[in-house]
Parts: structure tokens; C-alpha cells; sequence
């Protein structure tokens, strides 16, 4: 078990320290510090360490926030890719629910909260579900393939946001570009008293925004596990994803799953987008326009190997990482971009397992690690996904 | 009311069409860069990421130079570059490579803003002038066509490149022998390799031609349209152009169609202060109509077979 | 222990007072040194825009002030909050917010941090209904940049007037980024001087709904020029650097915006000016000077926080009296450009 344990570690971590050293060399070739860089990087996610006298609890406060949808968008990409389906559309069915969650978080927003945030937030998920089920059917149907339709999805999902907030009829007031705000009863509270007058840790308590969608969240990994492991459809959504053709001969219907597998995921993704809008913002606003939450999902998706305690683990790493970037440019003067070129380097190195790669060309550093079994690397499963689905 | 007879008014003007084939060419660079790459097995999101890069280092590069071309070539250079780390780490490291492709395009955007940053600091990155920019050419005589001696001939020198390209990437694809080696590769390595055709060779050119194509629509972009370099300046055109690719089921011409299709919408929304209708909804019409093609007229798009397959030689 | 805790408060009483009063000695030799944090919006510090003329402002009070300053570029609109309150709770002595869209992030977070001072460009510190919370520690810098707008649509109109322009055909365009307050001041400025000069003048506006990509303005630029626009006005940041080039291309004029924009292609013949390089610099002198003001302070033709700039055209003197005349006319109050966009 344990040994299962860190060879099931050893590659998304060693390919963490792998970009984080190719970062560093990139800094350092452009005349920067890396360490100093590095530094401010793990003072803004962490709090730890800090020089430039940030308030620890603040930064931890800060990452948990961008960690929390991550985590449920990291679900909606790594659901389908158990079936071998790549959802690159999570950041679309995010807008969906976002706009479905402040759509009646106004319409409805004198309903009491044990009402009406119930509603927002299964509001949200059907929202995203509906969006990638667009994806769903045209791929268990023609053939489309989901690659294309989510990106057209996330395209249409950001021009009708803006079309609604700007001019259209969410739009608070002419000359704005966000919409009211949702009722009080549609809000998630946040852990600390938002009260600016009490002090916690030398600040307003109310700049710790962390709030309660960060259960929410945990359970929705708890949730994701048990639907994959526990449940029939679970066992379904792997099968079509190992093998299409043998799913079919034991009886599943490839179409229906696919479909399925798409609208539980868009769900997801739609909830992080109604967690979002309930428990941060409260209204739908320009940000969302340059927002990429569904975008970063795909890396945590795939640096957490698709399985929950790996979603969590590479959302905090990556709502660290963003977190963390701002600081870095304050303290350290390295733009905060280089966030992004870590970001890529852990999705290079995960893909191309360089860690197992180095392991095995230099025999005295144990034995080659392959994935636990239970996870199938990705390539077979995106292509085999790729042809059309043919029912028996 | 007046919208749609403004449209059909747009619709017979040269103009209209000389700008949609200018916009359809920045697609059709990246799109058919993407069609070869995916004949020959490997799929290729990363059109955005090549183009984004090129457009950087060709500016770059003629800032310091003032010399169109050899700023083209490094812009083609950096394409290039940029798609061999998707040929190493997807052909040799066998990654998957839709997440490769994805890399390259966060790698790309947060690379040349940081470099941006560290090289010409806080300040401006500055404009090339006219003299170095990548001019229009009016083709003597043939200009002079009505109606399409505006659209075809009146235009930057890359469209006619661009067209050139287009002519060239069917007839190696479909009439040589180099063609149906990448064909071939893309469709049954195992057999390719057996026949004697080096599987990696024909992968690796193909990926790094796409490379060469999208850092070429780069360069288009940024010293031919436009006169500097500003950060996302590509806005989506790389994924723009895949889906063009899919759209024309991987053929050269079929991409063209597509990318003529979606150079159209971008015409008729630059007229915008001409007809009236809500910006937004019209700018979702290009996405909108590929989801529809997609669903409906197109049919089944069926991808080469091994595409996406990394190769291990001796398997299967 | 009552005592105790008046004596301590009296120490602290002390404490506060000497340092008020360094902080009020214009002794550089034991003057604080101030730390200004300037936070940009999605558009970042190369944007060729408002936030690249607000780092301009930063960096010359640095020169004059020997102030501290640190610049964070937020990735998306997430950051907002989250870079404000970094260096609020590190107790900067102003921390600067860049543009409209920051409007309720500042609103937000000066309000819990009631001490320290906050400026925006380009709005006010409001709650998530729009409405200004009038915090006591928020400096609004606006701009009126129908002020801009409208002695550059002078220029056009007169052009156009005195068939001056390339084509004469009276007809002129605007192309802005996304239909938002700053950006149709701007026109409606141009708009409404440009029709005061030529009023047989024809006035096209469009929007790329972009800021970041030359190639959609050009096109709009293009699909101007077709019309016979022959003098157009780029409101769209760095999009509209491609108004400025498509103009070039095509021989007619183009007029530049935010900065003095003449570099960027020959075809510019004049720029309107949004100083926000100079609100920068004001609003960080008046903390240091211990001036902070709540509230508006408008940047204007009349106080030079707006203005023009005359670019690649010699000005025929009558032009040249015709610009100062309308300026004084708006300095004096006797003509008011329009905050937005007058019909037809």
C-alpha cells in the first residue's frame, strides 16, 4: 500500500521539481532570480516564509479561494476522461452555470436562504450540464468530436455572457458591464465573520474570503470517487473508457454513457461556476470575461492523475501557484506570467512522463515506475475516443 | 429588418470579400499547418500557441533588423521551434498529445509576456515602421479585374504565399509520393514502417512544418496587419483554424471553405458601424454555424486513423 | 491597572504625535519614505494604454519623491481583490487601482481597510449595485474625456470643412474597443465637436468589442474607409493600434488615443490625451505632500488632465485659432461636450 503510495506520487511530484527547475533556469536566463522568485511564489501561496511582511493566514486564505472551483472543475474534466472523452469545454459550462446560478439568484432573490441556495446552485449545475450535454449528444450521436464542440461551446458561453451583462437583459444599469446582484439568500457565508471591524490575525476578518463552497467542494471529490468506484455507472464510464468495443459486448450502451458522462460533468463545472458566483463575486461581472478557472481544470485534471485525493492535492498546488504569482511580482519583480510557463512545463512533463523517462535511463534510481493500474494514461483513451461510437 | 438588407447590400461589395479573404488567410496558415500534422498522426492544438510565439519574435526581430523577411523567417523559426518541443515531447516521450498541445499554448501566451517583461521592461514594445512591414502587393493588370481583381489581387504579399501554399499542401498530400508517406503514417504506421518509411522522420517534419505555417500566420498578423506586438494579440485564431481543419475533414481546400466562412463572419462584423444588431450575438455566429455544420451538413468528420496514436515501433 | 493603561495610552499618544509630526516636516533627511503599490487591471503594463501611462506617473513620482513603488499585474479579473488587500494589509501608504474594472474591488476593499488610502482611475470605489460608497479613503481620479475627444473631433471636423482631409466627402469614423463610459466619452466628444465645425459632417462609430487584437480594428477601419471615412479616431487601446496602421495603409488619417500616439504610424495626425500618467502622479504628491482627498478629482482640459496633442500635420494658423478658441471656450464653461454620444 504504501509502496503503491509513493510510486503513485513519485510522478506528478518529480514532475512538479522538474518544472520548477526548467522555470528556474528560464528566470534565471532572462537575468532573474529564481530563488528569490521562488520565494515570494511560496509566501503568496502559502504563507510561508514571507520577507515582504504579507499576512500569512491572508495568502492561505487567498489560495483556498482560487482552489475551491478547481476542484470541482477539475472533476468536470476528469470524469469524461475516464470514459475517454477530452472535455476542454468546462470553462464554457462554468459560464453556464454562473449565468444560470445569478439568473435566478436575482429572479428568485427575496426567497429565504435554505430555499433559494439550494436552488442557485442545482440552478448552476443543471446549467453546465446542459451546456456540455450539447457536446454529449453530438458526439454519441454523429460523431462529433468533443474536442471541437466543447471549444465552439466555450466560445458561444463567453459571447452570450457578454451579450447579457452588456447591453442585454442581465445588465445591471446602461453603461455597465455586470449584472445586480443576487439575493442575500442565494450567498454561501464565509468561514470568518465578514465583518470589518473584527480583527482576526491583525486584519478585518472580512478579507479571509474562504466561505463554505470549500465543503461543498470536498464533498463533490468525495462524491466524484464514489460515482466512479461504488456505482454501477462508475464501473460504465471506465469500461467505455478502457475499451469501447468491450463495453459493448458486456452490454453497455456506449451512446447513453457518453452522454451521461458529459451531463454529470458539465454539472460540475457548472457548479463551480454557481460556487463562484454565490460564495465570491454575487453578481456576474467583466471578470468572467478573462476568467480561466475551466482552462486551469484540464492541468489539474491531469496532474491529479483523475483521481480525487490527486484533484485536490493539484488544485492546491495550482490555486497556490496563481495566488502565489501576484506576490512574486510585488516582491521579487519576475512577472507574474511565470506562473503560466510553470503551469505549461508540469503539463509537459506529466504527459510526457519525463520523470519515468529519467527513472529508467539511470538504473540506479529504483525501478521504472509505470501508472498504478488502476489509471490508464491518457493516450489510448483520447484516441480510441476519437473515431465515432457504433452501436452494436 | 434593415440589418439583413444592409447584410445582402455588404455582400456584393469587393470590399467585403477582399477582407474576408484576408481574414480567412490567417486561419488558413495554422489550419492547413494542422491538416498536414494531423495526416501524418499527430494531433495538433497548439496552432495557437505556434502563431502567438511567431508573432512575438518576428516583431521582435524586425524591430532590431527593420527587415520583413528575415523577421518572417525568425517568426517561422520560433513557430517551429515551438512545435518541435510538441514533436519531442509527443513523439519521442509518446505524451498524450492534446495535453502537449495545450501546454504549448499556456507556454506561449505566459512566455511572451514575461519576455516582453524582461526584455523591453515595463515599456512599450514599440512599432515597426511602414517601410518594414510586410507589404501589399497589387498584382499589375490583374488588379484591374473588376470585382476580383480587388479581392485577389489587392492584397499582402502572404496571401498570395498563403494561396500558393494552399495549391502546394493538396498536391503533395494527395499527388506525391512524400504525401502518401505522411498519408500512410497517419493512417497504419505499423504498415509504413515495415514498407521502409521512417515513421518518426515523416511525423517530426510534419509536426515542425506546422510550426513553420502558424509562426508564418504569426508574422502575417503582427508585421503585416498590424505594426507591433500585443500580448493574446491571436485571440483564439489557432483553435479558430482547428476547428476550419476538422470542419474541411483534413483536406487543404475543405479548411479553405471553412476558413472562408469564418473570414466572412469577421468581415461583416467589421462593418458594424454600418448595420446594426447586437455585437455580441454576432460574434457568436461563426461558433454557432461550425456547431451546426459539425451537427448536420458535414456529417461524420472521421480523423486519419493513428491519429493521436503515438508510435512504438515494433508494437501491435 | 486603570492607570497602567492610561499610561500606556499616553506613551502611544506621544509616539503618535512625533511621528505625525516627522511625517509632516519636510526634512528629507528623517521624512518616511512612501510605499505606493500599483495595481493594473487584465490589460497588464504593456496594454500601450491607460495602465502603461499610469506606471509613466509611477515612475516619475519615484524620481521626485524617492518613493518606494511596486507594480502587480493582475492575470484575470480574480486578482483584483486579492492584489488591493496585499499591499493594504501591508500598509502602503497609497495603493492605486487602474481602471473601470477594479471599481468594486476598490470599493470592497477600502472598505475594510479604513486607514489606508486607495485611488482609482477612472471610477470610484462602489458596492456591487454600482452606487459610490463614498469611503473617506478613496481618491477617484476621473477624466473627462469628452474634453479629449472633442478638440480632436475638431480638428477632424474643420479638416473636413476646408476640404483639407484626403477624400472630402465628409464623412468621418470612431472606432471603439467595447461600448463602456470611458470609451464613448471619448466619441462623444468627437462627435459633437466634429458636427459643431462641419455640420453636413457624417460621423460612422463602431466597436471591435476587443482591445487586444489590431487585426479586428483595422478591419473596422477598413470597412470605414470604404464608407469614405477619411479621418478616423482609435478608442480601443491596443486594438485600435490597427485603426492607426489601416489608415496609413489606406492614405487617410488616423488620430491617436491616451497617449501621444504619433510614433505608432505616420498617418497619425493628432492624439487625444487622457493624462493618466499625470492623475498617477498627482494623487501619489498629494499623499506625500499629506493632501490626500476623498473623493472626485476630475482631470479635465481646464486643470490640463486631458488635452490634445498635435501629431504628423503642420496646423494652418486659422485651425490653430480655431483650437484655441474652443478650448477656451471649454475652460471658461461656455461650451460643454456631451458625456455621450449625440444622436443621429
Amino acid at each position: 500500500m504504501v509502496r503503491r503510495l509513493t510510486t503513485g506520487l513519485a510522478m506528478p511530484l518529480g514532475s512538479v521539481l522538474l518544472a520548477f527547475v526548467l522555470g528556474g533556469l528560464i528566470v534565471a536566463a532572462t537575468g532573474g532570480n529564481p530563488f528569490s522568485a521562488y520565494a515570494a511564489l511560496v509566501c503568496g501561496g502559502f504563507g510561508i516564509g514571507c520577507a515582504g511582511g504579507e499576512n500569512p493566514g491572508l495568502q492561505i486564505s487567498n489560495t483556498i479561494v482560487f482552489v475551491i472551483p478547481l476542484i470541482t472543475a477539475g472533476i468536470a474534466v476528469a470524469l469524461p476522461f475516464r470514459a475517454g472523452l477530452f472535455n476542454i469545454g468546462a470553462e464554457g459550462q462554468l459560464l453556464a452555470g454562473s449565468i444560470a446560478c445569478t439568473a435566478i439568484g436575482i429572479k428568485f432573490s427575496s426567497l429565504p436562504s435554505p430555499i433559494l441556495l439550494p436552488m442557485v446552485l442545482v440552478g448552476g449545475m443543471v446549467g453546465g450540464a446542459l451546456w456540455a450535454g450539447v457536446a454529449g449528444v453530438l458526439k454519441a450521436t454523429i460523431g462529433a468530436h468533443e474536442v471541437v464542440t466543447t471549444i465552439m461551446m466555450n466560445y458561444i458561453a463567453q459571447w452570450f455572457l457578454r451579450y447579457l451583462i452588456v447591453g442585454g437583459p442581465l445588465q445591471l444599469a446602461p453603461g455597465t458591464s455586470k449584472s445586480s446582484p443576487i439575493g442575500a439568500g442565494a450567498r454561501l457565508a464565509t468561514l470568518l465573520p465578514n465583518d470589518n471591524s473584527l480583527i482576526i490575525l491583525g486584519l478585518p476578518s472580512s478579507v479571509f474570503r474562504v466561505h463554505t463552497g470549500l465543503l461543498i467542494a470536498l464533498a463533490a471529490a468525495a462524491g466524484f470517487a464514489f460515482l466512479l468506484w461504488r456505482t454501477s455507472l462508475g464501473y460504465e464510464i471506465r469500461a467505455v473508457g478502457q475499451s469501447q468495443k468491450a463495453a459493448r459486448y458486456a452490454g453497455i450502451s456506449v451512446r447513453r454513457t457518453i452522454i451521461v458522462t458529459m451531463l454529470i460533468a458539465g454539472g460540475f463545472a457548472g457548479l463551480a461556476g454557481a460556487i463562484e458566483i454565490a460564495g465570491v463575486d454575487h453578481n456576474l461581472t467583466d471578470k468572467y470575461f478573462s476568467d480561466t478557472t475551466g482552462f486551469d481544470a484540464i492541468a489539474v485534471a491531469l496532474l491529479g492523475l483523475g483521481s480525487a485525493v490527486g484533484i485536490v492535492l493539484a488544485a492546491i498546488l495550482f490555486g497556490a501557484l496563481h495566488a502565489g504569482g501576484s506576490v512574486m511580482q510585488a516582491d521579487a519583480g519576475i512577472s507574474g506570467n511565470l506562473v503560466f510557463i510553470l503551469q505549461a512545463l508540469i503539463l509537459f512533463s506529466i504527459a510526457a512522463n519525463f520523470v519515468g523517462a529519467i527513472r529508467q535511463r539511470i538504473p540506479g534510481l529504483g525501478r521504472p515506475t509505470a501508472l498504478p493500474p488502476d489509471l490508464p494514461p491518457a493516450a489510448p483513451m483520447m484516441t480510441e475516443a476519437a473515431a465515432p461510437p457504433t452501436e452494436a | 429588418m434593415s440589418a439583413i438588407g444592409d447584410i445582402l447590400h455588404l455582400l456584393i461589395t469587393a470590399n467585403l470579400w477582399q477582407a474576408t479573404l484576408a481574414a480567412a488567410i490567417l486561419l488558413l496558415l495554422p489550419a492547413l499547418g494542422g491538416t498536414i500534422s494531423e495526416r501524418s498522426g499527430v494531433v495538433n492544438i497548439a496552432m495557437e500557441g505556434m502563431m502567438l510565439t511567431g508573432a512575438f519574435f518576428g516583431v521582435a526581430a524586425d524591430l532590431a533588423w527593420h527587415n520583413p523577411w528575415l523577421a518572417t523567417g525568425v517568426a517561422m523559426l520560433a513557430g517551429a521551434l515551438m512545435a518541435m518541443v510538441h514533436a519531442v515531447v509527443s513523439i519521442q516521450f509518446r505524451a498524450d498529445q492534446i495535453v502537449s498541445g495545450i501546454a504549448i499554448n499556456i507556454f506561449a501566451a505566459g512566455l511572451t509576456v514575461f519576455l516582453i517583461n524582461r526584455i523591453y521592461g515595463l515599456q512599450d514594445v514599440g512599432h515597426v515602421d511602414q517601410s518594414a512591414l510586410l507589404p501589399n502587393i497589387n498584382v499589375p493588370g490583374l488588379d484591374q479585374i473588376p470585382f476580383l481583381g480587388k479581392v485577389f489581387f489587392q492584397q499582402n504579399v502572404i496571401v498570395y504565399v498563403a494561396l500558393v501554399l494552399l495549391v502546394l499542401t493538396h498536391l503533395v498530400l494527395f499527388r506525391t509520393r512524400l504525401g502518401l508517406r505522411i498519408r500512410a503514417v497517419g493512417e497504419h504506421p505499423q504498415a509504413a514502417d515495415t514498407a521502409g518509411i521512417n515513421v518518426f522522420a515523416i511525423r517530426y517534419g510534419a509536426v515542425v512544418t506546422s510550426g513553420l505555417l502558424s509562426g508564418l500566420s504569426g508574422a502575417f498578423l503582427a508585421i503585416g496587419i498590424s505594426n507591433t506586438f500585443v500580448p493574446n494579440m491571436t485571440d483564439g485564431r489557432g483553435y479558430i483554424a482547428l476547428a476550419a481543419m476538422i470542419f474541411g475533414k483534413w483536406t487543404p481546400f475543405g479548411a479553405f471553405v471553412a476558413c472562408l466562412i469564418f473570414g466572412l463572419g469577421q468581415a461583416i462584423y467589421d462593418n458594424n458601424s454600418i448595420i446594426h444588431i447586437s455585437p455580441y450575438l454576432l460574434s457568436m455566429l461563426p461558433y454557432l454555424l461550425t456547431l451546426i455544420v459539425l451537427a448536420g451538413l458535414v456529417g461524420r468528420s472521421i480523423p486519419p486513423a493513428a491519429d493521436g496514436l503515438p508510435y512504438v515501433p515494433g508494437s501491435e | 491597572m486603570a492607570y497602567k493603561r492610561f499610561k500606556f495610552l499616553g506613551v502611544a499618544a506621544v509616539v503618535l504625535m512625533v511621528a505625525m509630526a516627522c511625517g509632516g516636516s519636510n526634512n528629507p533627511g528623517t521624512s518616511k519614505q512612501y510605499k505606493i503599490g500599483l495595481v493594473t487591471d487584465i490589460g497588464g503594463l504593456n496594454d500601450k494604454s491607460f495602465n502603461h501611462l499610469a506606471y509613466v506617473g509611477l515612475e516619475k513620482a519615484k524620481t521626485d519623491f524617492g518613493i518606494k513603488d511596486d507594480v502587480t499585474e493582475s492575470k484575470s479579473g480574480n486578482d483584483y481583490v486579492n492584489n488591493l488587500t496585499g499591499f493594504a494589509s501591508k500598509n502602503y501608504d497609497l495603493v492605486i487601482g487602474v481602471g473601470f474594472l477594479m471599481q468594486e474591488a476598490v470599493g470592497t476593499v477600502s472598505g475594510q481597510f479604513p486607514n489606508i488610502h486607495f485611488a482609482i482611475i477612472d471610477g470610484a470605489g462602489t458596492d456591487a449595485n454600482g452606487n459610490d460608497l463614498k469611503h473617506t479613503n478613496v481618491e477617484s481620479l476621473f477624466f473627462k474625456e469628452q474634453d479629449a475627444g472633442a478638440m480632436v473631433g475638431v480638428i477632424a471636423g474643420w479638416m473636413e470643412k476646408n476640404g483639407k482631409a484626403k477624400k472630402n466627402k465628409h464623412v468621418i469614423g470612431a472606432v471603439g474597443g467595447i461600448s463602456i463610459p470611458p470609451v464613448n466619452h471619448y466619441i462623444a466628444g468627437y462627435k459633437w465637436a466634429a458636427t459643431m465645425e462641419d455640420p453636413s459632417i457624417k460621423v460612422l462609430v463602431g466597436y471591435s468589442n476587443d482591445f487586444t487584437d489590431p487585426a479586428k480594428c483595422k478591419g473596422q477601419a477598413t470597412s470605414m474607409i470604404n464608407s469614405n471615412a477619411d479621418i478616423l479616431f482609435q478608442v480601443a487601446g491596443g486594438c485600435g493600434l490597427g485603426v492607426l496602421q489601416g489608415a496609413g495603409q489606406a492614405g487617410v488619417y488616423s488620430i491617436g488615443v491616451d497617449a501621444d500616439q504619433k510614433d505608432a504610424d505616420p498617418s497619425v495626425i493628432a492624439s487625444a490625451l487622457k493624462k493618466v500618467d499625470v492623475a498617477t502622479y498627482t494623487a501619489i504628491k498629494n499623499v506625500v505632500n499629506g493632501q490626500f482627498q476623498a473623493g472626485a478629482l476630475t482631470f479635465s482640459i481646464a486643470n490640463d488632465g486631458a488635452g490634445y496633442a498635435v501629431d504628423n500635420l503642420t496646423v494652418p494658423a486659422e485651425l490653430q485659432t480655431e483650437l484655441k478658441t474652443f478650448q477656451d471656450k471649454i475652460k471658461a464653461g461656455t461650451l460643454t461636450p456631451p458625456a455621450d454620444i449625440p444622436t443621429p
